[in-house]
């Protein structure tokens, strides 16, 4: 029980500083030793393209330096191998290494690094062997070289069942033989050194002949440690894509409050059907490719409810969390386009009047934007056209916050401060040094702070010097003060620091007061009335839009597009499975079971065209959720 | 009559004296410091951090000085409160009544989760392995957590041995026993089918992964089990034991203090106990020879 609350304890600790309780949707990030989670990180980053080269190897250090702890001569012979490896690569500076010299070097790290770990797992577990009469440095000891399995459990786990159930009982098999010391003596059981020493060997034998010396690199759909070399392996079983550690796809607590704009005007979802289909694609990783689909994520993950998601951080494609890399070789290898060029993701309110799109503007119209999105920065199939206007229609229904501070033409009136009033008048002063325009010519008042084109403002750093590859599209102010950081890049943390960046680069010669009067200003018309929601809690909401979700069922009949009814049922189903672990009171978990299980027997009756049974099964649904929605909370 | 009555007011104050001072023996003085031991599961480094804002409120609730340190395993925390190194500690059941019995330590306090002063532990299996009640697991493999701990062996095995089905050595019973060392690791050894069965603490289905959940399921579960206690050493003054109390009790009055309990083991609140709340755990404690 106290390991469970202690588990609690450091999740709620986490959440105190912010001063509000956690029921949101919080999936904690999982637990390796520090060895294991940078080899597993590293793993993935080798297998990237292009290859976060420094990332790697502070990832490398990490591991090195774990390996140092134990045997300090090994640990200094494997980094002179990484030097060397990297040496290599770096011997012809003017010029960037090529796909086979990349690849190679990448091989070699991962097979020396994957050895190190093997080594330090085998070292850890000859420690725990010799110090069976010493209980609590024993215990230390094959805790730490169980975690470092974790390194290579995953892939045994898919690829080599057999094996590892058989290692997983030689771990507990370890920890049973090593007794207990009891309390003061009381209880006391004596350690078994034989049953110890019989059940290292096993996993002693296994590691090093998969990831020792004689470690075989099998590629299957990057560099993953699997246990080629044993004889129950499978290659044929796939290994469940998982994201490396130290990425956070959850979304943002307190939650955004989202405006749209048929609710605004008293309008219910269920009754706008189109709206509603798009709602749940804009929810669904269905509507997306592997390996979105496999890790759940949708355009909700990243846009959470219409704006950013400022968690969203995955290492090797994000530079900063509430950024990445949109064209990688991770999401959409086809698309990739073979640089890093992580992006700051964009707020998607008021999106109708924010033409073109794309940081730099590249589409003109949302609807080639959106079917980018999904083909291919996120290798989804090309979607039909009914989801396509469904997510349309929804996304033109994202409003800006209300700012009562704005006048209709995007004046201040007398809410704003007069700090922010002086600023107004800077924000329309021409600068010579701007050639005569002001901040207003491209962020105008009453076109909602846009000129809907595209700019060079030096913001951007080009391939080589007279590059034209630096303009971007002017981006809206309305919303702004919750959308830090600030640049297409997220290089700016702050409002004030975009003001000196202009006041810098154009040499405006704006005084310090005038500068705070600037920033004044963007803070107030990117300002808005209840930007959050008052509540944590998540799951009636989302029960809520799972019946604006089914309420597409019967035009979706009527238009035969049994593929979406299914993507709809799956996605339902799978939105319930995420979600009801944050049911405030667990003895409502059966009835959420039994939600996803309805909608989960729709999707087998829709998939084997038993109509009716469909019928049935959605009612059913209906039904359920109806006799249940105000217990589920 | 005057010498009778002289003889008899010397015997009386003789008496009167002896019996103070055993009193005066027995009920300390307030201890300077008060010394607070926590137990850590973890991380004992950030655990003395973490307590800090709880050991400044006793501080100034008591008007004592307060010292904390940790220790990482039960033995530390019964040792110190033998030899009055520690005037308080947190413990759980099966612990505190070894404490009592070795050390003369009581409990105070039991802790509240979800507004109980209970739990119990539970039979874990794989949702798919077609094993449907304890009389399934004969001949099966089983996961403990410790052979010292309430929720994670005495319990749990406790379900076998009232429904009669453990009535000898449990290891006549299973194929085999195995302790897995943390709550953690024995839902895990259910989860990924390294044993039939595990016998933990209610919560340790929250310990998987969300998407992990689904595929175990409980079969059973054991009698209620006290919930974790605050404990003090027998010779403690009575009324910084009374002030302790009260502290504690208050905490779950208001804002500020519902933050401190967050602190203290995530707990709701505290209710008093005495040692006859754990009078059971103490039966189950002898039945294995843990306590005479």
């Amino acid at each position: 029980m106290r390991e469970y609350l202690s588990w609690l304890l450091v999740l709620t600790l986490c959440f105190l500083t912010s001063d509000f309780h956690v029921f949101g949707h919080i999936v904690p990030a999982e637990k390796f030793h520090p060895v294991s989670e940078s080899y597993r990180r590293m793993n993935f980053l080798l297998s990237l393209n292009p290859v976060p080269w420094d990332s790697v190897l502070g990832d490398v250090e990490v591991i090195m330096d774990g390996m140092a702890g134990l045997d300090p001569v090994e640990a200094s012979d494997y980094r002179a191998n990484v030097r060397s490896v990297m040496g290599a690569l770096d011997q012809a500076p003017d010029r960037p290494a090529g796909p086979d010299e990349r690849k190679a070097a990448a091989r070699e790290i991962f097979r020396i690094c994957t050895m190190t770990v093997a080594e330090a797992l085998l070292v850890r577990l000859s420690e725990a062997e010799q110090q069976l009469d010493q209980y609590r440095e024993a215990t230390r000891s094959l805790e730490q070289a169980r975690q470092l399995w974790q390194s290579f459990e995953h892939e045994v786990k898919s690829t080599d069942p057999a094996a590892h159930r058989m290692i997983g009982r030689a771990w507990l098999a370890m920890n049973s033989a090593l007794g207990s010391p009891g309390v003061l003596g009381v209880g006391m059981v004596k350690s078994d050194v034989d049953l110890f020493r019989g059940e290292a060997a096993r996993v002693r034998d296994y590691v090093q002949s998969n990831y020792g010396d004689d470690f075989r690199i099998s590629y299957s759909g990057g560099l993953v440690p699997l246990p080629a070399n044993s004889p129950t392996f499978d290659a044929s079983r796939a290994v469940p894509v998982k994201l490396p550690p130290g990425s956070n796809i959850n979304k943002q607590l307190p939650r955004p409050r989202q405006i749209l704009n048929m609710a605004e005007r008293g309008v219910d979802e269920g009754e706008t059907t189109l709206i509603a289909l798009g709602d749940m694609a804009f929810d669904s990783s269905m509507i997306f490719g592997e390996p979105a689909r496999s890790l759940m994520i949708s355009c909700n993950t990243c846009h959470n409810k219409s704006i950013t998601n400022p968690n969203f951080t995955i290492p090797g494609l994000s530079a900063y969390p509430g950024g990445m890399d949109v064209s990688n070789s991770f999401f959409a290898p086809h698309a990739n386009n073979g640089h890093f060029d992580a992006l700051d993701i964009p707020d998607l309110r008021g999106i109708r009047f924010t033409a073109p799109y794309g940081r730099n503007g590249r589409f003109g119209s949302l609807r080639e934007f959106v079917r980018n999105v999904i083909v291919n920065e996120f290798n989804g199939p090309e979607p039909d056209p009914v989801i396509m206007d469904g997510i349309i229609a929804y996304m033109v229904e994202f409003d800006f916050l209300p700012n009562p501070a704005l006048d209709p033409d995007g004046s201040l009136n007398d809410r704003a401060s007069a700090a922010a009033r002086r600023g107004e008048k800077i924000f329309h002063r021409s600068f010579e040094n701007m050639n005569g325009r002001s901040c207003a010519d491209c962020h105008i008042p009453s076109s909602n702070f846009l000129d809907h084109k595209i700019h060079n403002i030096g913001s951007v750093e080009g391939p080589g010097p007279y590059s034209r590859d630096g303009a971007m599209d002017t981006p809206t102010l309305l919303g702004i003060k919750y959308t830090a950081p600030y640049f297409h890049d997220g290089s700016l943390d702050t409002l004030e620091q975009v003001t000196v960046w202009f006041d810098r680069e154009y040499k405006l010669g704006l005084s310090a007061r005038e500068r705070d009067d600037l920033t004044a200003y963007v803070e107030t018309v990117g300002d808005g009335i209840e930007a959050y929601e008052d509540t944590v809690h998540t799951l009636d909401a989302e029960l809520e839009e799972f019946r604006f979700f089914l309420s597409t069922y019967e035009y979706l009949k009527q238009r035969g597009k049994r593929d979406l009814i299914g993507v709809t049922f799956r996605t339902i189903k799978n939105e319930i499975q995420a979600h009801k672990w944050d049911v405030q009171d667990g003895q409502h978990i059966p009835v959420l079971n039994q939600m996803a299980e309805l909608m989960e027997e729709a999707w087998k009756a829709n998939e084997q065209g038993e109509h009716l049974l469909v019928d049935d099964k959605v009612e059913a649904y209906r039904r359920l959720y109806a006799e249940h929605a105000d217990k589920l909370i | 009559m005057r010498r009778y009555l002289k003889t008899n007011l010397m015997w009386f104050w003789l008496i009167g004296f002896t019996l103070c001072t055993v009193v005066y023996a027995g009920e300390e003085k307030p201890p300077d410091p008060l010394k607070v031991v926590f137990i850590a599961y973890e991380n004992p480094d950030q655990l003395v951090d973490d307590v800090r804002p709880v050991v400044a409120y006793f501080k100034r609730e008591l008007g004592l000085p307060v010292r904390h340190f940790v220790a990482t395993d039960y033995s530390g925390v019964v040792e110190a409160l033998r030899n009055k190194s520690a005037d308080m500690g947190f413990m759980g059941p099966l612990q505190y009544v070894i404490a009592h019995q070795q050390a003369g330590a009581y409990p105070i306090l039991g802790e509240l989760y979800d507004g109980k002063s209970t739990y119990v532990s539970r039979i874990f299996v794989r949702r798919d392995s077609g094993i449907r009640r304890p009389a399934d697991l004969q001949g099966r493999t089983v996961a403990f957590v410790d052979p010292i701990s309430s929720s994670g062996f005495l319990y749990p095995l406790d379900i076998f041995k009232t429904r009669g089905l453990v009535s000898g050595e449990p290891e006549d019973y299973f194929k085999k026993i195995y302790f897995a060392g943390g709550d953690e690791q024995a839902i895990r050894a259910v989860y990924n089918g390294f044993v039939d069965a595990a016998g933990i603490g209610q919560y340790a289905e929250r310990l998987l992964r969300p998407e992990e959940r689904d595929d175990v399921v409980s079969i059973a579960d054991s009698r209620a089990i006290p919930s974790h206690c605050v404990v003090v050493r027998k010779d403690l003054h009575r009324g910084t034991v009374a002030k302790l109390k009260q502290m504690l009790l208050e905490l779950d009055d208001d804002e500020a203090g519902r933050k401190l309990l967050k602190y203290l083991y995530n707990v709701d609140g505290y209710i008093p106990v005495s040692h006859e709340d754990y009078r059971e755990v103490e039966e189950l404690a002898r039945l294995h020879g843990f306590v005479k």
